[in-house]
């Protein structure tokens, strides 16, 4: 297991560094000189802003020890200031000589958007598992169809205009939800159980409409896993050995259709991360996708490549965690590596 | 491939997507109005016998923009999976092939872009480079090749030690043929699976970029501007966002019920009853 | 409770649906609890001054700081403006008038202006505000260190003084006449807090103490800024207790939520004002709208660098072959005006005499043909000497630009000009574009200003890649004309030099107006005291004494 876990965190470094250099090479993707980027008429401004960037950036070197000084900073998890909003810091907080503390941009960001995606995954897993299941187990009859239907519906639904006719039928026409935001007004006096709720009732849209998006994948994996193993020999031996029909299915089948989930888990994350631009836009949520499209419109390059760095890293720690949980949950796996 | 036929989600899938693009091939003939025809005097009527999903902001009929829209959107749908299907088989291919580092190097770029959000990939290359179509059909393909080329690169392993692979090679054949004449046709249900799901994320992605504002820009029509173009009157002139928005989703969905419909059909396991 | 009951025998129809609704049920119980009855209120009486209450408005994008000169967006300035003083403002009629100024003094060679402050100014933090005040703020914005676009009006100042604590002089080396206007924008900050700080990186920004209505009570990155009564106020007590901005970003959400009554006022788009308000009474029920004058037109601008537009024929031609109303009745749905120079319409600075160019596709086709553009080819596109007359217009990502664009290329294509639209956004619109020289035409905004200077506009030395004559104007009776008009106080003898000025600009067509849009701003009706009509300077002018009549008070969340 140790020398497991050894193997896959050595595997992060080259592909950490390939990260950093696509996270690197899209800043001078932009055209011209990146300092004259500058988003507004500014002739004063943009030539002072432009040398401060240049000494940043090592600009007057040559890209390839550009690039490699960035890396050196970023290892030391120093991923610099932001241009656009004040100079605050880009991943976390600091303290300047007066005590004030700033906030880091990427540590407020960061959480909403985990909880956002941690509550929809929860969704998608409390309802892709019995839909899948019902789909296997009604193969090609019309459960499955409604079942497969339904989640493709969920698919192929332009996210923002859904959620705009939710936002107006739950919102306007009825006063049930409220429309954006993630706090009321004046919520933080409230006792936090209430508080808790209050936010609870500003993510339902988001975490109904980004769940029904990821449901089609999870169920049919599910569904598609579960029939894999209904047609292995030991599932036959077991129904020929007279077990229920229940044990069968939900001791025997389901456990082991269940595993590859884990890693799916895993595999999912960039996209539930890139998938939030549009939603926390639409629900004025002040996550890691409204961060980074703000940034990419100011060409706050800063803030750019630290969300693409940190995204993907995160990315690539929860695949470490998902195959360590599998290795850990398979017994097959655990012992082929340990061996 | 026969299989198909008796799947009917799949063969609903295929009778969506041919519909849409007859439509869209047949746009000119069948728009009972000129697309871009501006008349101000007739802004935003409701649908109606002249107008059948109703006028635009600008007096143009959403019907004669939806049909030219729909070849905008499957455009940049079919082109964008071309690209990354064809980065896709070309990795893929060398990676299965000829295994060893390279196959090393390869899939350590597939795991680096896998990590990587690949929206937020799109959405800053897209903004620098300025939104065009192209830009946009470019930039959905070379941020989606990965599964392609896990899928061949997967293939070729599994192909490559079987009797009529190492049969040709003994007999003397080129790498080239041998990948071309018998690894590809081989693989090739995966990779037309893949494919079809493909075209229908990339629709989704391209109205999400509208959505954003670095979608296909004005006064081309595409679902996705229409439909954002709809958005802030969605229920006031509400035919502007839902006929594109049904339109998308039918589109997606019939993607969706083809791709899966036909890995059911060419899968063994699955088909199975 | 009522709804919460329709809300389940509904959903539970939808099998499909039902294990989703189930979910939503569950977070959204007690939700119907904290519902808010407000729906049957009759808004529309009123109710005597009360102090008190709290007004909520929208912001689609979130300041980088609130001050004013660093931060450069409109957003900052909004909730700036509500925290800070300058020495003068503008009143109802756009005259100016002492605000942290008692009064002001011009000496007889009008190079000097002396500024009395009123006595016994505070900062909301008990302070006193002086005009050391004043002095480190004019220090400080024509700092070279400074990261500020603003600094340039204040940098001809020459000398600055503070005789004594009350009164603030400054001297320029010539008479400047932007100048009083120059003082009506300068947020003035207080010296104790700022003056050992950077200005550029200070957490002031975040955190600011000012000396106007309100003081920042709460700032929730990503969601809303809410202001509260400063009880130290300079110009007297705001009768609102708390203005909260909400940070929405999508404007489709933003409507949404006037709709649902959790946001007093939004500004509507033409559509939203002349076709969904008539056809709902509901909404008309619960808001007025306003009518201002808008503080910006639109144009077409001639990059006058690049063939053929350096030819005066061509460019009038275009002028001649638009029709400004069709875009002001089919983009504004009538809710803007045409004008013919670039002054508000009907102020002092407007030129009456000044008539756009009427719409006539004959002439253009005339002029274009005595400027060598015929369609020799017959493939319908007028051409010279092989090359068919063919551009592109480069506007940005703006819905009423855009669609402007699309009715000029459709007239353009009448007379035989091929013209492509390319709408980008921003940041790419400056910086690949602007900035670089590159590009045809361009359909943009600029300001109308109360003060008619536009020097850096116009005048031929303002061409720099990033200064604001982009399109390469140069004519020599202007530049002298903008010279003159700086150092003239007079204001007969400098309308005259304006009006002159835009009658050439007119004449010379290195832009094409095309309308002034209305401003659309519609208000809840509990805010009592909006004057309507709006005067001049728009309704937010007397914000102060609007107020809130405490039947009319959303229900306030407490902890209970």
């Amino acid at each position: 297991m140790l020398s497991y876990l050894l193997k896959r965190l050595f595997w992060m470094v080259p592909l950490l560094v390939g990260i950093s250099l696509i996270s690197f090479l899209i800043m001078h993707l932009a055209p011209g000189d990146i300092t004259s980027t500058e988003a507004g008429f500014n002739p004063k401004t943009s030539e002072e802003s432009r040398q401060k960037l240049r000494e940043m950036y090592n600009l007057d070197k040559p890209v390839v020890v550009q690039y490699g000084l960035w890396l050196k900073r970023i290892s030391k998890l120093d991923f610099g200031h932001s241009f656009a909003s004040h100079q605050k810091p880009v991943f976390w907080e600091e303290k300047d000589k007066d005590g004030n503390i700033s906030k880091g941009m990427i540590q407020e960001a960061l959480p909403i958007t985990l909880l956002i995606n941690v509550l929809s995954l929860i969704l998608i897993i409390a309802i892709a598992l019995p839909l899948g299941v019902i789909s296997a187990l009604t193969q090609n009859k019309l459960p499955d169809r409604a079942i497969t239907i339904f989640v493709f519906i969920g698919f192929a639904i332009p996210g923002f205009w859904l959620a705009l006719m939710l936002m107006y039928w739950t919102g306007v026409s009825h006063h049930w939800l409220p429309i954006s935001g993630l706090h009321s007004l004046g919520s933080d006096k409230l006792p936090w159980v209430s508080q808790v709720i209050d936010t609870l009732h500003h993510l339902t849209l988001p975490i109904l409409i980004s769940g029904l998006t990821g449901l089609a994948g999870i169920s049919l994996f599910v569904r598609n896993g579960m029939l894999d193993v209904l047609h292995q020999d030991y599932i036959t031996t077991a129904r020929a050995k007279g077990l229920p029909e229940n044990t069968v299915v939900y001791k025997h089948a389901l456990r082991n259709a269940l595993l590859p989930l884990i890693t799916i888990f895993g595999l999912s994350i960039p996209g539930l991360i890139g998938g939030s631009v549009i939603a926390e836009s639409i629900f004025a949520i002040p996550g890691m996708g409204k961060l980074f499209y703000d940034a990419v419109l100011m060409r706050d390059f800063p803030v750019i490549m630290g969300i693409l760095t940190i995204g993907s890293a995160l990315t690539l720690l929860g695949n470490l965690l998902a195959d360590l949980a599998y290795a850990w949950a398979d017994p097959r796996v655990r012992k082929g590596v340990s061996s | 491939m026969r299989n198909i036929f008796r799947n009917p989600l799949a063969v609903a899938g295929l009778c969506i997507i041919s519909a849409i693009l007859l439509m869209a091939i047949f746009a000119p003939f069948i728009a009972p109005y000129d697309p871009d025809a501006i008349h101000v005097k007739t802004i935003l009527l409701a649908p109606s016998a002249e107008h059948i999903m109703g006028t635009d902001g600008l007096g143009r009929d959403v019907w004669s923009r939806m049909l030219f829209g729909a070849r905008i959107s499957l455009l940049v749908g079919i082109v964008a999976v071309g690209i990354a299907t064809i980065i896709g088989i070309f990795l893929g291919a060398i990676a299965g092939f000829y295994r060893g580092w390279v196959d090393t190097v390869i899939m350590r770029l597939v795991d680096v872009m896998l990590s990587i959000p690949t929206f937020f990939l799109i959405l800053a290359v897209i903004a620098f480079l300025t939104p065009s179509i192209w830009n946009i059909m470019i930039v959905i393909g070379l941020t989606s090749w990965m599964g392609v080329t896990r899928l061949v690169r997967a293939e070729f392993l599994s192909l490559r030690n079987r009797e009529f692979v190492l049969a040709s090679q003994t007999l003397g054949a080129k790498d080239y043929r041998l990948i071309f004449k018998h690894l590809l046709p081989n693989s090739l249900t995966p990779i037309i699976v893949s494919s079809v799901l493909g075209v229908a994320s990339a629709v989704l992605v391209e109205s999400g970029l509208s959505f954003l504002g670095l979608g296909v820009q004005a006064p081309q029509a595409s679902w996705g501007n229409i439909l954002t173009d709809g958005k802030e009157y969605i229920e006031f002139a509400w035919w502007l966002s839902l006929f594109p928005g049904i339109a998308i989703l039918i589109t997606v969905l019939g993607y969706n019920l083809l791709g899966e419909g036909l890995r059911d059909a060419l899968d063994p396991r699955t088909s199975k009853n | 409770m009522f709804n919460c009951k329709q809300y389940q025998s509904q959903s539970f129809k939808h099998i499909a649906y039902s294990s989703l609704a189930g979910l939503l049920i569950i977070m959204t119980l007690s939700a119907c609890d904290q519902k808010q009855s407000t729906d049957h209120i009759d808004y529309n009486p009123t109710a005597p001054i009360e102090k008190g209450g709290t007004m909520i408005d929208a912001l689609s994008g979130e300041p980088s700081g609130l001050i004013a000169m660093i931060a450069g967006e409109s957003s900052a300035s909004a909730i700036a403006s509500n925290i800070f003083n300058s020495l003068l403002k503008y009143d109802k009629n756009l005259e100016l008038t002492g605000e942290l100024a008692q009064n002001w003094e011009i000496s007889p060679d009008q190079r000097t202006i002396t500024f009395h402050l009123k006595p016994n100014l505070k900062w909301a933090d008990g302070e006193p505000l002086t005009s050391n005040d004043v002095m480190f703020t004019w220090q400080t914005v024509t700092n070279d260190n400074t990261r500020t676009p603003y600094g340039a009006d204040y940098k001809l100042v020459i000398k600055a003084e503070t005789p004594d604590k009350n009164t603030f002089r400054v001297t320029y080396a010539q008479p400047y006449a932007p100048a009083l206007d120059s003082w009506s924008g300068l947020h003035i900050l207080p010296k104790h807090l700022l003056q050992n700080q950077d200005i550029n990186t200070s957490s002031f920004a975040r955190n600011p103490v000012g000396s106007h209505y309100y003081k920042l009570d709460q700032w929730k990155s990503g969601e809303s800024i809410s202001l509260s009564r400063n009880e130290n106020a300079t110009q007297g007590q705001a009768n609102i207790d708390r203005l909260v901005s909400r940070i929405i970003p999508d404007r489709a959400a933003q409507f949404l939520e006037l709709m649902a009554d959790n946001i007093d006022s939004m500004s509507l788009n033409s559509i939203q004002y002349a076709r969904i308000f008539p056809a709902r009474p509901d909404l008309n029920e619960k808001f007025s709208l306003y009518k201002e004058l808008g503080n910006s037109y639109t144009y077409l601008g001639f990059n006058l660098k690049h063939k053929p537009f350096d030819d005066i024929r061509v460019r009038k031609a275009i002028n001649y072959a638009i029709d400004k109303q069709e875009i002001i009745d089919g983009v504004l749905l009538g809710l803007g005006l045409p004008v013919a120079s670039p002054y508000k319409p009907g102020t002092r600075w407007s030129n009456p005499k000044l008539k756009p160019y009427a719409y006539n596709p004959q002439k253009a086709i005339e002029l274009l043909k005595a400027a060598g553009f015929e369609d020799h080819d017959g493939d319908g596109i007028l051409d010279k000497d092989g090359k068919p007359l063919a551009f592109e217009i480069l506007t940005n990502q703006n819905k009423e630009r855009e669609m402007s664009a699309v009715l000029i290329q459709r007239r353009l294509k009448e007379i035989g000009i091929d013209v492509k639209i390319r709408v980008v956004e921003w940041a790419t619109f400056i910086s690949r574009f602007i900035k670089t020289g590159d590009f045809n035409v361009v359909l943009l905004g600029w300001g109308l200003g109360v003060e008619p200077d536009q020097y850096n506009i116009w005048h031929s030395s303002q061409q720099a890649p990033g200064q604001f004559n982009f399109i390469g104007y140069q004519n020599k009776k202007v530049d002298y004309l903008l010279e003159k008009g700086r150092l003239e106080l007079n204001p007969d003898k400098r309308m005259k030099i304006y009006h002159d000025f835009a009658e050439i600009l007119l004449e010379d067509s290195p832009i094409v107006y095309l309308y002034a849009g209305y401003g659309l701003p519609t208000m809840h009706k509990r805010i009592k005291g909006i004057d309507n009509p709006a005067p001049p300077a728009g309704i937010g002018h007397n914000s102060y004494e609007w107020y809130i009549p405490k039947p009319y008070r959303r229900n306030e969340m407490s902890a209970n």
